[in-house]
């Protein structure tokens, strides 16, 4: 078998799969299809596909009930699609599991680095030597050291700046919701005190950013949650 | 009952007093004196009692002057048949006289009846004519009745549209207990089609009179027409707000349908002209068809937006998603946005460092900044400056502004320019379909915000306030 990455499209447009199945391949991605939920199951479990994205309004069912449903048995990245407006059903879908989300209508080059990003985290998650230093312009952030260098110079972070910046630097590239952080951060208990994190991702910024307010590294997802960009 | 009563007691007692003044002086008075004398009772008791009393002081006065003054004295007997005349002639006379003056007096009181009765109707139908929302009028309705009957209760119940409604006064009613189940009296609203409910009256001691139970018919009936113009207007002005409803909607309908086809033109345009084959494009022209086609793209898309927040604000259907903000995290993107859109603009975004988190719906807010932020490109001239500001207001509340160095606007159109489809330029200058500070207002309003617009010394602004607190209360936040 060749090693092109498989993908598997759940999506109830046929226009969107035509163009996805076009675009994918085009760019080395093997790629499965499926027009309904079920099918869509059924797909995933038959091909063990390397990545999925899934639309989250389909026909037989809903899109969150299908990522928990792939979520029983697989760790297989799953990436979710849905139009604008629709905040609750993204948060919902990425705390049942999904990795990431795009907006439709969307750009291919989003769309491509959400799923190397994906593809890089499940690679990261079977391998044992995880990475410890991610970098991401003039920032190192060496998360077994605790140690963050900005242009090679130490910046000093509190404990809980540095737990937070460390859990959205191990998940460099994908979104991670308020709730997710905050329990992750603080406690399961704050996941809807919201303003800690603003005020921490402020301080956070101002450390670490040039322009705080146009920020690079920690970019703000509206009515989601934050994503950290690594690399260059 | 009381009154009557009265004056039947009145009359004797009268009578009474005549004939224990006149026994004093019985030896010096002629029997025809005392039997003139005796038509003063007769003839006060009518006057004052009415035609009863009248016939009671004359019977009385007739046994009185035979029994005390026509001898033999302390009996019924008569011996004289000159007495016998006097009495016969007496008794005529004392009956005919309370009778005229009886009459009188009675009719002198119906008149009165009448006559207070025609002003209470007055008064009501005065009242129910002033009045238009349907409880109002059946308020008064039972308040009046109230009064004019002096009731102990008054209940007015309609029938459905849309459901049964029932006022009881007096409201909190601690003698409703006292009072039985069943009304003293009960008279129905017959309207003209159908039964639109009754009124209901409790009044313990004494029944209504006819006259008064005609006076409720007439209430009842007033009741009813005031009743039926209220439902006709209300249905009339139903009627306005549908039409111009679907006046909105066409309006809407024909804006919009302009509005996406512009950008579906060049979409259209650059995608079938790169299909072609029968011209071979230079790159350049390639990337700047395909630019055009990604730019109108995103413009159709942000239309698509604008439409589904105008109709969510107009069903009422807005869903909030309130939660601590940083003001200038949500103005950032929309900034960037607009950078991009408006490459001659120079984009200003200037929002202190210290200010306190706002309680907001970003991803709404957003599209607020959005919004503002393309009109002022749309708007003002090339090369000049946008820029957003912000600072505190008060205790509970930041400003924000959005200014432009566009044209100002006419002071009487600074409040107009939030309604919908409000355009200061004639529409085939400068494309929009007249939402966008409309769907801000909506926005900034479901935040518990103000909007306003405000001419500057050399440009124009936008300013709204968002609250600090939730619930008034300030966010917690955690030390470390």
């Amino acid at each position: 078998m060749s090693n092109q990455p498989h993908i598997l499209v759940i999506d109830d447009e046929h226009q969107i799969l035509r163009a996805l199945r076009t675009i994918l391949t085009g760019r080395q991605f093997r790629v499965s299809i499926a027009a309904t939920g079920e099918e869509g199951l059924a797909l995933a479990a038959a091909s063990q596909p390397d990545a999925i994205i899934l639309d989250l309004s389909l026909p037989d069912m809903d899109g969150v009930t299908v990522c928990k449903r792939l979520r029983e048995w697989t760790h297989t990245p799953i990436i979710v699609l849905s139009v604008r407006d629709s905040e609750q059903d993204k948060v919902q879908a990425l705390d049942s599991g999904a990795d990431d989300y795009l907006t439709k209508p969307f750009g291919i080059d989003e769309l491509l680095a959400r799923i190397r990003v994906a593809l890089r985290h499940a690679a990261a998650r079977g391998s044992a030597n995880k990475r410890t230093v991610v970098t991401a312009g003039p920032l190192v952030i060496d998360l077994a050291q605790h140690l963050v260098r900005r242009d090679g110079e130490e910046v000093k972070l509190t404990a809980t700046e540095f737990k937070l910046l460390a859990y959205l630097a191990s998940n460099a590239g994908r979104v991670l919701t308020h709730l997710s952080i905050l329990s992750h951060v603080w406690d399961p208990a704050d996941a809807d005190h919201v303003e800690y994190l603003r005020v921490f991702v402020h301080q956070l910024r101002k450390k670490l950013e040039d322009d705080p307010v146009q920020p690079r590294f920690i970019l703000s997802e509206p009515g989601i949650g934050y994503r950290f960009m690594a690399g260059d | 009952m009381q009154r009557r009563l009265f004056y039947f007691l009145l009359s004797i007692v009268i009578t009474a007093i005549v004939t224990a003044g006149l026994l004093v002086i019985r030896d010096q008075m002629e029997i025809a004196t005392v039997a003139l004398l005796y038509l003063l009772p007769v003839g006060t008791s009518a006057a004052l009692g009415g035609l009863s009393p009248g016939i009671l002081a004359a019977l009385t006065a007739f046994f009185s002057l035979n029994y005390f003054f026509l001898p033999p004295y302390g009996t019924l007997m008569v011996h004289q048949s000159q007495d016998i005349l006097v009495l016969i002639v007496f008794l005529v006379l004392a009956v005919s006289i309370s009778q005229l003056v009886g009459r009188m007096t009675n009719s002198l009181a119906t008149a009165r009846a009448r006559e207070n009765e025609t002003a209470r109707l007055y008064e009501l139908s005065l009242a129910l004519s002033r009045l238009h929302r349907e409880p109002d009028l059946l308020t008064n309705l039972a308040q009046q009745t109230l009064e004019t009957f002096q009731a102990e209760q008054v209940e007015v119940f309609t029938e459905g549209e849309p459901q049964p409604g029932l006022i009881r006064l007096p409201e909190a009613s601690s003698r409703g207990n006292s009072l039985s189940e069943q009304p003293t009296i009960l008279v129905s609203m017959q309207g003209r089609q159908r039964l639109l409910g009754e009124i209901r009256l409790w009044r313990t001691g004494w029944t209504l009179s006819p006259s008064e139970e005609r006076l409720l018919r007439t209430y009842a009936s007033q009741g009813v027409l005031a009743l039926e113009r209220a439902r006709l207007a209300a249905n009339e002005s139903r009627a306005r707000i549908l039409e111009e409803s679907d006046r909105m909607k066409s309006a809407l309908l024909s804006s919009v349908s302009h509005e996406l086809r512009t950008p579906l033109a060049t979409i259209k345009a650059a995608v079938t002209s790169l299909r072609s084959e029968d011209v071979a494009w230079e790159a350049e022209a390639r990337r700047d068809l395909l630019a055009a086609i990604e730019e109108e793209t995103d413009h159709l898309n942000q239309l698509v937006g604008n439409l589904l927040n105008m109709s969510r604000i107009e069903a009422g259907a807005l869903q909030l998603n309130r939660r601590w903000n940083v003001l200038a995290e949500i103005a950032a993107p929309a900034t960037k946005r607009a950078r991009l859109a408006g490459p001659n603009h120079r984009i200003e975004l200037d929002i202190p460092e210290d200010l306190p988190l706002v309680y907001v719906d970003d991803v709404l807010m957003e599209h607020v900044f959005n919004n503002l932020l393309s009109n002022s490109l749309k708007y003002s001239p090339s090369n000049s400056i946008i820029k957003i500001t912000a600072g505190l207001q008060d205790e509970q509340n930041v400003w924000v502004q959005v200014d432009n160095q566009g044209p100002a606007v006419l002071e009487a159109d600074l409040k107009k320019i939030f309604d919908k489809f409000h355009r200061v330029t004639a529409a085939d200058q400068i494309t929009g379909t007249g939402l966008g500070l409309s769907i801000c207002k909506g926005i900034v309003e479901a935040n518990q915000g103000s909007i306003w617009a405000e001419n500057l010394e050399h440009g124009f602004a936008i300013r709204f306030t968002l609250p600090t607190q939730a619930e008034g209360v300030n966010p917690r936040i955690p030390n470390e």
